[in-house]
């Protein structure tokens, strides 16, 4: 990666009463990309992005954003986020329009104009001089996103922001955020448990357990190269996979197997020769689900660790 | 900063509550404005008696009360100022106020500044706990602006609602002054160093609404830093309240103690030195004062510091 990160967490880490939430987290990034926020629950996704917001200090460590320090430098550096922590709790006793006002008056250079551009952008327009209390869950996601990006940000941060969206709502949410993030090279940190939400919405993934950094990667591009394989008889396939050495597990009514994919054409004459009959031999992609599970262990609740 | 206060000023009366406390304030002026009005009529129709006659009847009163040999020096003072009001009213034709005036009504409807102060607690208590509660606390300190702002941006919306309702007191009970009891004729008279004086009723309208800028500060000040502290709105309005209920038992409970000079209680009715009689011997208003004002910086140095340290998990 060749560009300057626009955030960089370094050394992170937050105790409280004695016990570390997150230790020593060191995560960077990136314009224009979207990086997914994983975690079992108690892992410590809400304690770093509250840390990420100024919301909470940090005991150790530090939150840089677009070259500023949050803890030092907070006006500036928090101009740069939108934010959306869990669900956008909004006044409900005022209308959408108000709230968005109350917030544009907290920016700089938010004018009537860009509220009226923001609410066209999230398709509120016809419900925006409503009380917020009339609103549906996904309603009040659009408006959570529309004051968010009032400021235009270039960082965005969002916990759970499908959470309540119908499945149209959720498509145009991802397109919106792929579109921001490559037209104006902002940046998003999504955390999510919709694994699928996040495969289909994110370059990158940051895992995390027990407060510390586990794993992360781009999507899409696999260490190592699975094929699925379907042949009968069952048994016999997988005593000759057994034989020729190669690492595979059942799945469905055939085999996952770890095999380069050069390795292929010399792999079928063998089932041939033992006379098993060959349906299908095709390549195998992990889900993020099998990857996420296979990192966190399961993903059970860190004991200690859980609010 | 003037955009925050317009944000809070916003959210205010976007409240039902807070038009049901001008409501309120507003009802409490004219309701017993109505009723006194309604007895002076009544009575004044049973009455057929001279004003003359009435003021008759107060010498020859006190005079009988003078009769007695066991009233104290004071007493008797009292009845002499008394008979000597009454015959200089006689002497140059000056009819007293038995019918209600527009000053005399207002300064009954100075007792409502209790509520005001009462109201502007609710408010105190919570403008910051609120925020917590419905966790919009949330997106209000994830912006470009420091805390101390926020804080501060609070802090004054509370003051300013506080002085609005003083400002609705006051002319409310003006104007239902006014219009009720505009026609009285009559000047108030008052004794001053052996002089026969009319009375300055605005002078002591004007000093009662200051010096009950007493208890309204350090009430407003103290609900909102238990408010900000504890971020429960119901444990700081009903802690204030308490205090303020009980304030004077807990200062003569501790009396006994040299420390009770020390205590923010003993000094925030202000009114006290308008009634010339203090809780407490040997306390002078600058004494109060200077009291007051170191206890409402110790208010404020807690609310802010709790409030930019604490770390938000709402």
């Amino acid at each position: 990666m060749t560009t300057q990160p626009i955030v960089q967490l370094q050394n992170l880490s937050k105790t409280i009463g004695g016990k570390q939430l997150i230790q020593q987290l060191n995560i960077d990034l990136y314009p224009g990309q979207i990086t997914g926020f994983l975690g079992p629950n108690g892992a410590g996704k809400t304690t770093t992005i509250r840390m990420m917001t100024g919301l909470m200090n940090p005991s150790e460590g530090k939150v840089i954003i677009d070259g500023l320090s949050l803890q030092d430098n907070y006006e500036e550096a928090i101009s740069k986020v939108g934010v959306i922590v869990e669900n956008p709790e909004m006044y409900k006793f005022m209308t959408g329009y108000k709230n968005l006002l109350h917030f544009a008056r907290m920016h700089k250079n938010v004018t009537k104009e860009r509220i009226q551009e923001v609410v066209r952008q999230v398709g509120l327009e016809n419900r925006i001089h409503e009380k917020v209390s009339t609103y549906s869950l996904g309603m009040r996601q659009r408006l959570g996103l529309a004051q968010a990006l009032l400021h235009r940000p270039k960082f965005l941060i969002l916990d759970e922001p499908t959470n309540g969206l119908d499945p149209a709502g959720i498509r145009e949410f991802r397109m919106y955020l792929r579109k921001i993030a490559a037209e104006d090279g902002v940046s998003v940190f999504v955390s999510s448990h919709l694994l699928s939400e996040i495969e289909l919405m994110c370059d990158r993934v940051a895992v995390i357990q027990n407060g510390k950094l586990i794993d992360i990667r781009d999507i899409n591009v696999e260490t190592s190269s699975f094929y699925y394989i379907e042949a009968t008889p069952n048994d016999q396939a997988a005593a000759l996979l057994q034989k020729l050495d190669y690492n595979f597990v059942a799945e469905n009514n055939g085999y996952v197997v770890e095999i380069k994919k050069e390795d292929i054409p010399k792999l079928i004459p063998q089932f041939v020769n033992e006379e098993i009959q060959l349906f299908a031999v095709q390549p195998h992609q992990k889900t993020l689900e099998d990857q996420f599970l296979e990192m966190t262990g399961g993903g059970q609740i860190a004991e200690s660790n859980s609010k | 900063m003037l955009n925050l206060i317009q944000n809070e000023w916003m959210k205010l009366w976007h409240k039902k509550g807070t038009w049901a406390m001008v409501a309120l304030l507003i009802l409490f002026i004219i309701g017993p404005g109505i009723m006194m009005k309604y007895q002076e009529i009544k009575y004044n129709s049973n009455n057929s008696e001279t004003w003359q006659e009435s003021e008759q009847q107060v010498i020859n009163l006190n005079k009988e009360m003078m009769e007695d040999e066991n009233i104290s020096a004071e007493d008797k003072k009292h009845f002499e100022e008394e008979m000597a009001i009454s015959e200089y009213r006689l002497a140059n034709e000056l009819p007293s106020q038995e019918d209600g005036s527009v000053a005399s009504f207002m300064s009954f409807a100075g007792n409502m500044l209790n509520l005001v102060t009462l109201f502007t607690v609710i408010i105190a208590a919570s403008i910051v706990s609120s925020e917590f509660a419905t966790g919009t606390i949330k997106m209000l300190l994830t912006r470009p602006v420091s805390r101390a702002k926020i804080l501060t941006s609070k802090l004054l919306t509370t003051f300013i609602f506080g002085l609005f309702l003083y400002v609705v007191t006051f002319i409310v009970s003006a104007l239902v002054g006014l219009i009720l009891f505009g026609g009285g004729t009559g000047v108030e008279l008052e004794m001053v160093n052996g002089q026969i004086v009319e009375k300055a009723v605005w002078n002591d309208l004007a000093y009662h609404y200051l010096l009950s800028g007493g208890d309204f500060v350090m009430s407003i000040l103290f609900a909102f830093l238990v408010g900000s502290v504890f971020r429960s709105s119901s444990l700081a309005i009903g802690l204030t309240m308490f205090l303020s209920f009980t304030g004077g038992m807990i200062v003569m409970f501790l009396s006994r103690f040299k420390i009770v000079k020390y205590i923010w209680l003993t000094h925030s009715d202000l009114t006290q030195y308008e009634r010339g009689s203090s809780i407490l011997d040997g306390i002078t208003m600058p004494f109060s004062l200077t009291i007051l004002a170191i206890y409402a910086v110790l208010f404020l140095a807690i609310s802010y510091m709790s409030f930019m340290k604490r770390d938000v998990t709402a």
